[in-house]
């Protein structure tokens, strides 16, 4: 393995670790406030992604007003997606398999949203401009600008969502809700409100992550697919609910990918990580965080 | 257990006005063809029969099991692929291949069943779903020419190459009849047998089945075995009906679809996946000009039914039938009592298999 080959591979595992890291730790936190794998996560990416098309490409304005549009529109249809797909089903918790229902309302969602963008935009890919131009290149490496703001963005965002959640009271009171429900709510914690707060920060977080990817590859109906798949990968290997395990697990799929890509090319990265998850699993079946007394059987 | 005694779906002990119900019902759609001859809906309805047997597959393991298993695609596509290779390269007739098709598909589901035995709810969903994507992967990205990639299968015989066109397609409409009553029945029977019996109760209280001797582990893998048996016969019928089987049968988009049809009707009932399939299938074939209006309204329903109709229509009937029964038999009062009110006895009796304790399945038996 040459020293431009271990470049590439620490490089490829900064970038890609990021940006899973960033569209997976909403999964997390939803799953952790709220006890329901949210299936619209991608649908958020994909949203992302057309909101970077329109005010990159059609509008052409400043990237940062990208962003900012992204996460807030992408804010406003997860609170939306909370309350019609979620709202509606906590007076029920105890008598429905929870999880199971939730699983399929938020994927209901998603094939909503993924359509309406099929209606509206057609079924062309669409192109986004990176953000920024141009790049450079380390060892024979080239590294644009563009996937290592990518990265910068990434970590700096999940950098303020631990600050808000370990600073602030709202923070302070999704932590709670995760750590013990009736607790939380017996403590005057307005749990109405807070769920659809964090299935709004969530989606926002995968909507800025959407503008990203849009460049990377194109912003299209389907372009919700993989980082959905991907998420999901991310938080089971890291264990449900654990923000920590997302983290290592981000940076570890990343690496993983990174060095099937280097080392046997693009086509098999994404089969060989599906082999590792599977062996993970059997091996490790709460993940590498999670809480071993509710993966098992 | 309170979960389960309140678990809404079943439908009643099937009565004899019931039972002359469901045959009327098969002879009329057996007779169809005979009378109608447009080609076009009743290839339609050949393929939701096909669909409709795979989500009884899928229903038995999902509902019933209650095993989150998202890799059904994946094993009704290899049951397809293994029963067209033997038409493409042995000699063997067609209904052989199709019963092989199912016995490959079983043994895949059974070896999926494994590494899932640790695992439970959405653990499980990923295993099973990362398993259909790579099924998938694996399929298009096949240079070797077995499978033929993205483009799918060289053309296969089928189940009838002696016959002309429109005979063909009656014995194919007859065939899938034929696979959903047997599938239907079975799955129905399993499900009042100890083994089904044992298995709603790993679902609703693996704590209890497991004190009762009841075997989690053992239990999980014959369902995945009997659901992928009858899986991979859909997916040979599918490859035996089209002549041809693409990758693009698995995916996000007709996992949707199916999973939406099965909601619809009801998980976890016998007639949830005939009520979803044919509903859907209707709707599917009524927008089939707009497909993104297609899953934009699909998803919508699925939404809906999910939240305001929890236990799907199947659910909604059952509650239905219970609220009239309980209704007339207060209009009609302690008076008369000489006609046996045949509903009533519906109303007392249409969740009594969840009553029935579980204690005639042990381990050894």
């Amino acid at each position: 393995m040459s020293s431009s080959d271990l470049v590439a591979i620490v490089v490829t595992t900064i970038v890609f670790g990021s940006i899973y890291g960033l569209v997976s730790i909403g999964m997390t936190l939803i799953y952790g406030t709220l006890r329901i794998l949210d299936m619209s996560q991608g649908s958020m990416v994909m949203v992302g992604g057309f909101v970077g098309w329109g005010i990159l490409t059609v509008a052409t304005w400043n990237p940062v007003v990208a962003l900012l549009a992204a996460f807030a529109v992408t804010f406003v249809l997860g609170v939306f997606t909370e309350l019609i797909s979620v709202q509606p089903l906590m007076s029920r918790r105890g008598e429905i398999d929870f999880e199971m229902v939730t699983f399929i309302t938020t994927f209901a969602v998603a094939i909503v949203l993924a359509n309406l963008a099929l209606q509206i935009f057609g079924p062309f890919q669409k192109n986004v401009p990176p953000i920024i131009h141009g790049g450079i290149s380390i060892q024979g490496v080239h590294l644009d600008y563009h996937s290592m703001l990518m990265a910068v963005t990434s970590i700096l965002l999940m950098i303020g969502l631990g600050l808000f959640l370990s600073r602030t009271r709202w923070g302070f009171a999704i932590r709670a809700v995760a750590q013990d429900l009736d607790a939380a709510r017996l403590m005057g914690v307005p749990v109405g409100k807070l769920y659809p707060l964090t299935m709004g920060l969530a989606s926002a977080l995968a909507g800025v992550g959407g503008v990203f990817l849009g460049a990377l590859y194109f912003a299209s109906p389907t372009a919700g697919d993989l980082p959905l798949l991907t998420a999901l990968i991310v938080v089971i290997f890291g264990g449900l609910g654990s923000l920590k395990g997302t983290l290592y697990a981000a940076y570890i799929i990343g690496f993983i990918q990174a060095l099937a890509i280097v080392l046997v090319g693009t086509t098999w990265s994404l089969p060989i990580l599906y082999g590792v998850i599977l062996l993970v699993l059997v091996f490790r079946p709460y993940g590498l965080f999670g809480n071993p007394s509710e993966a098992r059987l | 257990m309170i979960a389960a005694a309140e678990r809404v779906g079943r439908l009643p002990r099937l009565s004899g006005s019931s039972w002359t119900g469901i045959v009327a019902l098969v002879a009329i759609l057996a007779v169809i063809p005979l009378f109608y001859s447009n080609d076009y809906i009743i290839t339609v309805m050949i393929t939701g029969g096909i669909v409709l047997v795979l989500n009884t597959s899928w229903n038995f393991v999902l509902g019933i099991a209650g095993v989150w298993n998202f890799g059904q695609l994946a094993i009704f596509a290899l049951g397809g692929y293994g029963a067209g290779l033997l038409m493409l390269h042995t000699g063997l007739p067609g209904w052989v291949c199709v019963i092989l098709g199912g016995v490959f598909a079983a043994g895949i589901s059974i070896l999926l069943a494994f590494p899932t035995l640790r695992l439970y709810g959405i653990y499980t969903s990923l295993l099973t779903f990362s398993f259909a994507a790579v099924v998938q992967f694996i399929i298009v990205n096949d240079g070797s020419g077995l499978t033929g990639g993205s483009f799918g299968l060289d053309t296969v015989d089928g189940l009838y190459p002696g016959l002309g066109a429109k005979a063909q397609i009656h014995a194919y409409y007859w065939t899938v009849l034929g696979v959903i009553v047997v599938a239907t029945f079975a799955v129905a029977r399993i499900r009042s047998s100890r083994l089904g019996i044992a298995l709603q109760t790993v679902r609703d209280a693996p704590g209890f089945a497991a004190a009762r001797g009841v075997n989690p582990l053992r239990y999980r893998v014959i369902a995945f075995a009997i659901s992928g048996f009858i899986a991979g016969i859909a997916g040979a019928l599918y490859v035996s009906f089209n002549q041809s089987i693409t990758p693009s049968v698995m995916g996000l988009t007709p996992m949707s679809i199916d999973v939406t049809m099965l909601v619809i009707g009801g998980l976890g009932t016998i007639a949830g996946p005939a009520l979803g399939t044919t509903l859907l299938t209707i709707v599917q074939t009524s927008l089939v000009g707009y497909p993104g209006i297609q899953l934009t309204i699909l998803g919508t329903i699925l939404l809906l039914i999910v939240v305001f109709v929890p236990g799907g229509l199947v659910g909604l009937i059952v509650r239905i039938k219970g609220r009239i029964s309980r209704w007339v038999s207060e209009g009609e009062g302690g008076g008369g009592g000489q006609e046996p009110l045949e509903p009533r006895t519906h109303a007392v009796t249409f969740d009594m298999p969840d009553e029935q304790p579980p204690e005639a399945t042990t381990p050894n038996a």
